[in-house]
């Protein structure tokens, strides 16, 4: 039997001390570790095993913590047209985020993605295309770049701004998306934009942005710093793995403990348990009844900070004030309408926590699935003070698993307890995300929200959902960057059915070799209501790309181009060009200025990605990571940019950044630093108060408020519980979560199909299920199954609402806006006690078998976030799949192991 | 194919990781001395393609009895030389099958005892979970590999499977005859330590 089993190669070449070394930071995750690139010419000569003839300077064997090279960090690239042996490492002399040279599964093979065309990274796009016939064809950029701006000019003309849909990533280096969203939100103008992880451009964590946090506020010391820290939804480890192993593991070892909200035990939560720590096993969707019982705990023992919430929270006046139009004009105040949320300070939400029937232990221990003997141990660790009165200092981390299931209840309830228990902007007691992808996000223009049809109740209109904008017919042409954006949302296999509809069954197809024609047929097929799809990618991606895209843009990415981005404790770094990128293919900058052009705008003239960058700096002068004041030091020392962000190596510097009296560039250590003092201010940005080009926002010491205090809110089950009571699993359905795994987090654009020993790991979707739900259904580790649902929910409609419950799940049932439809997603099974019992968990993004099909396509209806993991299915064994009897591949063994 | 093949018999496993007697006779013993020989493993698939030979070089060396061998209590030796990064483990893994494995039950395995993210020591950390054998986690960072699939990564940050020692059995005696994978901290596996 052939298989698709990775061969290791047992030898590689050691860097020779002629080697160029370059810095980079991985491509993947949040975390963003540091690497170094060493590049020398194939046949100059490799390096020896002694330390006088390697670049690494050590002897080999090497020892332990040690420098070495896997096989895996090896690959032959071309560099100016020559071909290069390069190595990518980390980086040993990093002093922050991996420390002393630490990395990932993911981030350690990172060579593995530069295009080899004798590896898997073969079918990268090299060249423009465009599907003449039906199929796709190589065409010059002048000719797919003609065609693409006279048909784009024409459907803005013809059906507004709006009909042009811009669906694009929000990371990939702060120089594309300054350009994306210049061109899309300043220029076009079109209310039809968002980003890959969401159907429209709305804050993805409410509840930390209504209370005044900053989703980024904390550094990585400070979450190993405090005595206890609960992380909701994510199991670092897995997830943004040098946080935990350098940070968070080490916390542990001098005796911080753990409290994991999760339903799966995964090697992180298994180390915490084994650590003294606690395991929280909800069930999905749960959390803020888990929260609230957690909460009703600490107020009724009165164990709550009561300095802080005297200091820090708004009490009834300050909820109300601030700049003399009170809170009008902020998200909260759009969100809070009908005091559902809004509170007069702690006495008032203590007395509504009081009044919620759902968060007595009891009822709440019910609903969520955790013993209640955890729920009460959990409020005694986060709050309970010591024997001598003190307090400990607890920290609260969320991520997806949370805020994308109940996404307001969750983030407002963990927002108020982080707050009752003291945790904010003090060492060793934060509240943040831990985070999903990098922080490359620079905006470029403002998204003309008032331009959308949609509103909810009272008195905001709502970005607008390009999902259902679209299910709707009203995109007329979509420019797709860098995303799947089918099997990336919920219900996905609805919406690949009407992608079908409106692009390939309508009958204006190009069947032609002359340009005009061609235009003219694209237009015809927007005019006719069907629409026009441009994909911007570094693979063909199925279906956007292989079956939807007329015209293919090839993208340039990680080291083939000289680009800025931040991690999650806002460090800025430089990530070198260190080789040729593939054939044509250019960066997204250079591509949307390009089109930008022939479109017939300007400001799109940029020679390089420095000149994007640096004009890009003033509109990040305001923000978490502002980078401003680095050009203006570059400048200062007869620098660019990019070449100061260079010299600022591994470490980077962390934003918002400031030039002090000294004239010394600085960065900041955490957001909300409320214990910063007058002399670390001044270190900062100079005694005398930020001057020149510095800015100091309020975010820095303060909370992200009217006053400068946190909102403490209200977090009721009931604006949730209608939906939730409906999707509980029925009959023999089971809860179907979805995520994450180690292997593939964040990296699963280019990972998981093109390095093969990811691919021997995880060749495909799996799902994991509790031996006792396998053993009722006759599944066994190995076997194919199909899940599958009978009653995908999809709001259907791109409507108004005026009455306060217009928008609740119930009332759009009622009204007939919800649209139930079947979806089915194969995968192998593997049964484990790891995953809570009633509890299914698959890949969140195998391409081929998307277990979003199988989610909701019903978005949080104060936020407009999709909660993504949370859906039901029905399971059934198909028959063995071979994995079940080979041993090359795959592996069943649970991940709880200690 | 045959059932055998199939089921991950020592020969099947031999199919994609030569032994060396398979190897010698593919190639005579004069490519026996050379260190680089090309193959072509898999021909005709779309898996074809062509690897370095595993065997070449290694030394055949005596690691213990199979009769001796207690199910579960691992036996530590060292492979392919006495110097650094070589310490290995060899268990019986109490009738479960595995893949490379040797014996009448096709449990007898070996790996190095390195991990391959940053070398860390797997000593004492073999585990036996219901149907599962496993090796960690990893006192650095918390890998945890399979021993019934090759040592591939269970969970954790390795760039690679755990080195697998190709063992063969002659009558009662087990003896170490290649690797598959490179050791942590080497070049080659085969140095002048």
């Amino acid at each position: 039997m052939a298989t698709n089993y990775y061969l290791p190669e047992d030898k590689v070449p050691l860097p020779p001390k002629h080697a160029d070394v370059l810095t980079t930071c991985c491509d993947y995750c949040i975390v963003a570790c540091a690497y170094k690139v060493y590049r020398w010419p194939i046949g100059s000569g490799d390096g020896g095993v002694k330390a006088s003839e390697n670049a690494f300077g050590i002897d080999f064997p090497s020892s332990p913590l040690q420098d070495w090279v896997a096989p895996a960090q090896h690959n032959v690239v071309m560099h100016k047209d020559i071909p290069h042996n390069v190595i990518i490492t980390p980086n040993k002399d990093a002093t922050t985020v991996n420390t002393n040279g630490d990395s990932s599964i993911r981030g350690g093979i990172i060579a593995q993605k530069c295009y080899n065309p004798k590896t898997p990274t073969r079918d990268r796009l090299t060249s423009p295309m465009m599907r003449i016939y039906g199929t796709l064809q190589p065409v010059p950029w002048d000719f797919a770049l003609d065609v693409a701006a006279e048909v784009a000019k024409h459907v803005i003309a013809k059906h507004g701004a709006n009909a042009y849909s811009v669906k694009t990533y929000s990371y990939q280096y702060i120089e594309n998306t300054y350009a994306i969203s210049k061109f899309a939100l300043r220029h076009v103008n079109t209310a039809s934009f968002t980003f890959h992880d969401t159907p429209s451009d709305v804050t993805s964590t409410p509840g930390f942005r209504d209370a005044g946090f900053d989703n980024f506020g904390p550094s990585y010391d400070d979450w190993g710093s405090a005595d206890v820290l609960m992380c909701l939804g994510t199991d670092p480890y897995e997830t943004k793995t040098i946080l935990f192993t350098q940070h968070i593991m080490k916390g542990v070892q001098k005796g911080m403990k753990l409290i994991m909200v999760n339903p799966r035990e995964t090697a992180g939560i298994t180390y915490a348990k084994k650590m003294g720590g606690l395991h929280l096993d909800v069930y999905p969707g749960s959390d803020t009844v888990l929260l609230g019982a957690i909460a009703r705990i600490v107020v009724e023992n009165g164990w709550e900070d009561k300095e802080w919430i005297e200091k820090w929270v708004n009490n009834k006046w300050e909820s109300d004030s601030g700049f003399g139009q009170g809170t009008r004009n902020t998200p909260w105040q759009w969100r809070t309408t009908w005091g559902k949320f809004q509170t007069k300070g702690f006495k008032d939400y203590k007395k509504w926590l009081l009044s919620q029937p759902e968060y007595e232990l009891a009822q709440a221990s019910e609903i969520t699935g955790v013993d209640a003997e955890k729920i009460q141990k959990a409020a005694e660790w986060i709050a309970k003070p010591k024997a001598d009165g003190s307090r400990v200092n607890t920290s609260f981390g969320i991520e997806k698993g949370f805020y994308w299931s109940n996404n307001t209840g969750n983030t407002n309830a963990i927002s108020s307890l982080a707050t009752i228990c003291g945790a904010g902007g003090r060492p060793g007691r934060v509240v943040g995300r831990f985070g999903g992808h990098q922080r490359g996000g620079q905006r470029g223009g403002k998204l003309p929200r008032n331009k959308s049809p949609e509103k909810v109740p009272g008195r905001r209109r709502r970005a607008l959902d390009t999902d259902r904008w679209l299910v709707s017919g009203h995109t007329r042409m979509a420019h797709v960057i860098g995303t799947t954006w089918i099997q990336a949302m919920s219900g996905s296999q609805g919406l690949q059915k009407r992608f079908q509809e409106l692009v390939v069954t309508n009958p204006h197809q190009v069947r032609s070799h002359d340009k005009q024609e061609i235009i003219e047929t694209l237009k015809r097929r927007a005019d006719s209501g069907g629409m026009v799809v441009i994909d911007q990618d570094i693979y063909l991606r199925n279906p956007i790309g292989a079956q939807f895209a007329d015209i293919v843009f090839p993208a340039a990415t990680w080291g083939e181009e000289d680009f800025m981005r931040a991690n999650g404790e806002r460090r800025l770094r430089l990530y070198q060009k260190f080789y040729d990128a593939p054939g044509d293919a250019k960066p997204d900058w250079w591509i949307i200025a390009q089109l930008a052009q022939r479109m017939g705008f300007d400001g799109f003239d940029w020679k390089n990605s420095n000149d994007v960058a640096e004009e890009s700096s003033r509109f990040s002068r305001k923000g978490r990571k502002a980078f401003h004041m680095v050009k203006v030091y570059a400048h200062q020392n007869g620098r660019t940019l990019h070449e100061q962000m260079r010299l600022l190596g591994a470490d980077g510097i962390q934003g918002p950044t400031f030039i002090n009296d000294k004239g010394e560039l600085k960065g900041a250590k955490r957001l909300h630093d409320t214990t910063m003092t007058a002399e670390q201010a001044a270190d900062l940005y100079g005694e005398n108060g930020p001057g020149e080009a510095n800015i100091v926002t309020k975010k820095l010491t303060h909370f992200n408020t009217q006053t400068g205090q946190i909102n403490l809110q209200k977090h009721p089950w009931s604006l949730f519980s209608d939906f939730w009571t409906w999707l509980k699993p029925k009959e023999d359905e089971l809860w179907l979560s979805n995520g994450r795994i180690n292997e593939i987090w964040q990296s699963g654009f280019d990972d998981v199909e093109r390095r093969p020993y990811i691919t021997q790991r995880w060749p495909e979707n799996f799902v994991e299920i509790h031996p006792e739900d396998a053993k009722a259904r006759g599944i066994e580790s190995g076997d194919y199954v199909m899940m599958y649902s009978e009653r995908v929910a999809a709001h259907k409609d791109t409507l108004l609402g005026v009455q306060n419950d217009h928008f609740q799940f119930d009332e759009l049932m009622k009204r007939g806006h919800i649209e139930l439809s079947k979806a089915a997603v194969t995968a192998v099974a593997i049964v484990t006690p790891h995953v809570k019992k009633g509890v299914l968990y698959s890949n969140m993004l195998d391409t081929r078998q998307p277990s979003n099909a199988l989610t909701a396509r019903v978005v949080d209806h104060i936020s407009g976030n999709y909660n993504y993991k949370m859906g039901v299915a029905k399971i059934a064994k198909l028959g063995a799949s071979k994995y079940k009897e080979e041993f090359r591949s795959m592996s069943f063994a649970p991940r709880n192991i200690a | 194919m045959s059932k055998d093949t199939y089921d991950e018999s020592a020969a099947a496993h031999g199919q994609c990781m030569l032994n060396r007697r398979q190897f010698l006779l593919y190639s005579g013993s004069t490519a026996a001395a050379a260190s680089t020989t090309t193959i072509t493993l898999f021909p005709g698939t779309a898996q074809a393609r062509e690897v370095n030979a595993r065997v070449v070089g290694y030394p055949r060396t005596f690691l213990a009895k199979l009769s001796e061998l207690k199910d579960n209590e691992p036996i530590d030796f060292n492979y392919p030389d006495n110097g650094k990064n070589a310490s290995c483990i060899l268990v019986k893994m109490g009738g479960v099958k595995a893949g490379g494995g040797i014996g009448s039950q096709r449990d007898v395995v070996a790996f190095s005892y390195l991990c391959t993210h940053q070398g860390g020591p797997l000593q004492g950390s073999y585990q036996v979970t219901e149907e599962q054998r496993t090796l960690g986690q990893c006192p650095f960072h918390l890998s945890v590999y399979d021993l019934r699939r090759h040592g591939i990564i269970v969970s954790g940050q390795a760039y690679q499977s755990l080195p697998q020692v190709m063992l063969e059995l002659e009558g009662d005696d087990i003896y170490a005859v290649g690797l598959m994978g490179l050791l942590f901290g080497r070049n080659e596996n085969l140095m002048n330590v």
